[in-house]
């Protein structure tokens, strides 16, 4: 990996010289055509015209944009150095490789998305280190990846969806998690979103990714027969596997790492996330690959050897989401999915960095799966089949997944879907949060039999929030209970 | 709202995959260090917020919370006319198993309580009940940090709290004020006088002391018990001697009614009340022990202790339980102090509901409170509280109770009391100002009559 990284750096390196030789002078249509002519000749330069001509056209939107100071040091830094601007392209030409239909995909709806740091704004950084105009791009590719300009391109402006594609595409491209926090702060910081708006946000943008992945997965294979040269298409899929491995976990991560309060669970996280960057693509590209088959094939009745290589160990779970109507309850099958997915990776990352042995997470797993039976039993009255454990040949890997997504799910159960609340809290402490959740649906379980029976109906529900809301917060006052133990209650209690 | 069953249903598969050793409703019998006992009383109170409510009477030295957990109908409010009963645990840190009793009973209390327990509801309903499961909670930190695989702890490491003091020493001593009333004549209750000098100003109480004494003037208690470790007795008052010799039999007022109360607790306990069982060491002396209880200074003289504080300062009886041979024993006995101590710790809560209790009200409705409910025989008075409402613990049989206030006239009234539940009997007190207004009415008319018959 790391010497392919190396070769194609050298030999971004060296086309980028090219690049660089030709666009010393302003862009002149006639070098951007011989430009593109050039480019031609090797398909992953193809895009760079586009990301060219992309520039262009953001040039114009971004005339409308406000610069930044900050940025604009920085900008000037980069001007400074070309070594620096070739290695970043180089990096962003890797990514762009594997994005690279993702980018041909999105390069309509991006062109107006400014802080593009794929490909298309590093040859564009080329061209503005030379055109002041562009300043402002660049202090938002660096800063806040945020949509300076909220039009089009031709003026119209961009709709909520745009922007969630845009972001979307700028987290798949960069393959980086961290443009998701950027581009909120900086709405935040702008005051164009409310808290609870970057909360549906993010939502909206893991979707959003996840869709990207799927398409981008479907051409990265159909490219991958295209392929001529073995090492490209080998690089592709790793690439590609490293790539939508990475949103996924992104998007378990972007959730573990909202909470900034938690300065340890934050370290924990930022460790995990680590952890998950380094580890084997192969299980993850696995994953994926699955996942998006998954995805495709939601509509239809799935088997395990659609290639769902986790879920296969959790056939209790599996006969879970086989008795959910496939077209009703989609979103709730897509939900159970993801969770029990990001658990599996969350887990694989505990035994990866060594928090739990891989025995104690095949347990746990065997554990899930068996109480998922159990509590669908007891709880829709039916049974799902017979318990069939898959036996206990799992190999490591394959544990550390179950493991992780069980522990995400338990997270993710935690918190409300649509909030990005911190897991952290409950990572490390687990028991606490589980015996709270414990306590706290007891509680409901008895009001509504309690209500029931006295023939009342449960609106005292709210009320009950309300009270319990107003406790909590007296409690934290008093010290009688810490300020995450109060958030992980009334976020359980806005849960139900 | 269909997803969100879905979720949850994954959420609490999840959570009882990983959880420790719980089935539903089950109580785990494991000892809780600080951290853990404060999340296990947030859990109840998570379960059975509209009975329970956690509350801090302060901190200990080292700043931990001294944390209550009441348990009522209506948490966080007296109720007129509803008796408090508190508990208390582990005001030496290393006798441990009070405090995780406590714990265990608070659980129990909310699971019974949802499951339609009888006995339980009602005593939730008709009760204040205060569980604090550790006055010493740095004491118990130290006697739980001791590293001994395979040995007892010590029997004296994390007995006192963080400065040194030992707690069930450190109360103000009003046993010796109370010896010389009984000689010289004076008050015979509520005995701490100037609160600001001998409490707040007090450098030589500990924090764990103050918090609690400022408890007990605040909550109008009628009942209580002090859990200890060590031995196995119910011990009642009083406990220091009067003469200051080591052991001598330290009678109260209310002997017979302290002796009834403690007799309560024994009896459901078959260690406690086993006639035959050994004593704890080879030469301990437990000769003063009588069917699980014993006077406190028949048993060895303690100046200071919390239980006389209780009685001398305030309304409340207190008894002190001692629960165990072993101060901290290990933890897979606890379950076993569980079922030994479960039904004695019921009980006694129920015997709040004992005696004469009721409301003492001027002419007009309105409660007098801090009148005298006296009892006549028994030199021990008890007050009425903000309502007016007060609760006189007797043994069964027949008394006279009287109700006197300052500016007010007496009123007796004959009570035949059975061993339960509370007998009844409110009061109307008249004032002197109106009684003299009467009196001045009937001379009037009476010198009018006069004057009329012979024509003044």
């Amino acid at each position: 990996m790391a010497i392919k990284h190396v070769a194609f750096v050298v030999f971004i390196q060296l086309f980028a010289l090219n690049v660089v030789i030709q666009t010393h002078a302003f862009p002149t249509p006639a070098s951007a055509e011989d430009k593109t002519v050039y480019n031609r000749q090797l398909t992953e330069e193809k895009p760079l015209s586009d990301q060219i001509a992309e520039a262009d056209s953001v040039k114009a939107a971004v005339l409308s944009a406000e610069s930044k100071h900050p940025a604009a040091s920085k900008d000037t830094a980069q001007d400074g150095d070309d070594f620096s601007d070739l290695k970043s392209l180089a990096e962003g030409q890797k990514s762009k490789m594997e994005s690279k239909e993702g980018q041909d995909q999105t390069t309509p709806k991006s062109d107006q998305f400014v802080p593009d740091e794929s490909d298309s704004t590093k040859s564009r950084r080329l061209a503005e280190d030379y055109d002041s105009t562009k300043n402002g791009m660049d202090d938002s590719k660096f800063q806040g990846d945020v949509p300076e300009s909220f039009r089009q391109v031709d003026g119209t402006p961009l709709t909520a969806e745009d922007i969630v594609q845009k972001i979307a595409n700028k987290i798949y491209e960069e393959d980086d998690r961290g443009v998701f926090d950027r581009i909120v702060s900086r709405l935040l910081k702008l005051g164009l979103i409310t808290d609870s708006e970057a909360d549906s946000l993010e939502y909206q943008v893991a979707e959003a990714l996840q869709e990207l992945i799927t398409k981008n997965a479907q051409r990265n294979e159909v490219e991958e027969t295209e392929e001529s040269e073995d090492t490209r298409g080998e690089k592709e899929a790793q690439d590609e596997d490293a790539n939508t491995n990475s949103p996924r976990r992104r998007f378990n991560d972007n959730d573990e790492e909202e909470g900034e309060e938690e300065g340890e669970e934050e370290g924990a996280r930022e460790e995990e996330r680590g952890a998950a960057e380094d580890d084997g693509d192969n299980n993850a590209g696995g994953d994926m690959a699955g996942d998006e088959r998954w995805d495709r094939d939601a509509q239809n009745e799935v088997s395990p050897s659609d290639g769902l290589q986790d879920l296969q160990y959790f056939p209790n779970f599996y006969r879970l989401l086989r008795s959910l109507d496939a077209e009703r309850d989609t979103q709730e099958r897509e939900t159970l999915i993801t969770i029990m997915k990001t658990l599996i990776d969350f887990v694989k990352m505990m035994v990866k960095y060594g928090t739990i042995t891989p025995e104690e997470g095949v347990s746990y797993l065997e554990n899930l799966d068996a109480m998922i039976a159990l509590q669908t039993k007891n709880k829709l009255g039916k049974s799902l089949g017979p318990a069939d454990f898959m036996g206990k040949g799992f190999d490591e890997d394959d544990n550390t997944k179950a493991e992780a997504a069980k522990m995400q799910k338990e997270y993710e159960n935690l918190k409300d879907s649509t909030k990005e609340e911190q897991p952290s809290t409950e990572t490390s402490r687990p028991g606490k949060s589980e015996t709270y959740l414990e306590a706290i649906r007891k509680n409901i379980e008895w009001l509504k039999k309690h209500d029931k029976d006295e023939g009342k109906d449960d609106y005292d529900l709210s009320k009950l929030k309300d009270f319990m809301d107003q406790q909590v917060d007296s409690y934290i006052e008093k010290g009688i209970i810490s300020k995450d133990e109060g958030g992980t209650i009334k976020r359980i209690y806005s849960s139900l | 709202m269909k997803q969100s069953f879905w979720v949850s249903l994954l959420g609490a598969v999840a959570v009882v995959a990983v959880a420790r050793g719980g089935g539903d409703g089950e109580i785990s019998f494991e000892y809780h260090r600080y951290e853990e006992m404060r999340k296990a009383l947030v859990s109840v109170w998570l379960q059975c917020p509209t009975i329970s409510r956690i509350y801090t009477i302060g901190e200990s030295f080292e700043g931990r919370e001294l944390l209550v957990l009441e348990m009522s109908d209506n948490p966080g409010t007296h109720e007129p006319g509803e008796p408090e009963f508190k508990y208390i645990a582990n005001m030496h840190g290393n006798e441990a198993v009070g405090r995780e009793l406590l714990v265990y009973l608070a659980q129990y209390l909310c699971n019974q309580y949802q499951q339609g327990n009888d006995t339980i509801i009602e005593l939730i309903h008709s009760t204040r009940i205060h569980l604090m499961p550790s006055m010493n909670p740095d004491g118990f930190e130290k006697a739980a940090s001791q590293v001994n695989p395979g040995e007892m702890k010590d029997w004296f490491v994390g007995r006192s709290n963080a400065q040194g003091v030992d707690l069930n020493r450190n109360f103000p001593d009003l046993d010796r004020i109370v010896y010389v009333n009984e000689q010289d004549g004076g008050a015979n209750n509520h005995l701490l006088q100037n609160m600001k000098k001998a409490v707040d100003e007090n450098s030589k109480l500990a924090p764990e002391t103050k918090a609690v004494v400022h408890w007990i003037m605040d909550i109008p208690f009628v009942l209580s018990a002090n859990l200890h470790g060590g031995d196995v007795v119910a011990n009642y008052p009083y406990d220091e001697t009067r003469t200051g010799s080591a052991h001598e039999y330290s009678a109260s007022p209310d002997d017979v009614t302290f002796k009834s109360l403690a007799r309560a607790y024994s009896m459901f306990n078959p260690v406690m009340s086993d006639p035959n069982r050994p004593a704890c060491r080879k030469n301990d002396d437990d000769s003063s022990f009588k069917e699980g209880i014993t006077n406190g200074g028949a048993w060895y003289s303690v100046p200071g202790g919390m239980q006389d504080f209780n009685y001398l300062s305030s309304n409340c009886f207190e008894i002190t339980l001692e629960l165990s041979c072993d101060k901290f024993p290990s933890e897979d006995t606890l379950k076993t102090y569980w079922d030994q101590n479960r039904n004695s710790l019921v009980n006694y809560i129920e015997q709040v509901h004992r005696g004469v209790k009721g409301f003492v009200r001027d002419l007009q409705g309105n409660p007098v409170s801090n009148a005298t409910i006296s009892v006549e025989g028994i030199n021990h008075d008890i007050t009425t509280a903000k309502d007016g409402d007060y609760w006189r613990l007797l043994a069964p049989g027949n008394y006279k109770v009287a109700a006197t206030a300052p500016g007010y006239l007496t009123v007796i009234k004959k009570v035949a009391v059975p061993h339960s539940p509370a007998t009844r009997v409110d009061f109307e007190l008249e004032s002197m100002i109106e009684r003299k207004e009467e009196e001045r009415e009937e001379l009037m008319d009476w010198w009018k009559m006069m004057s009329q018959t012979l024509n003044f």
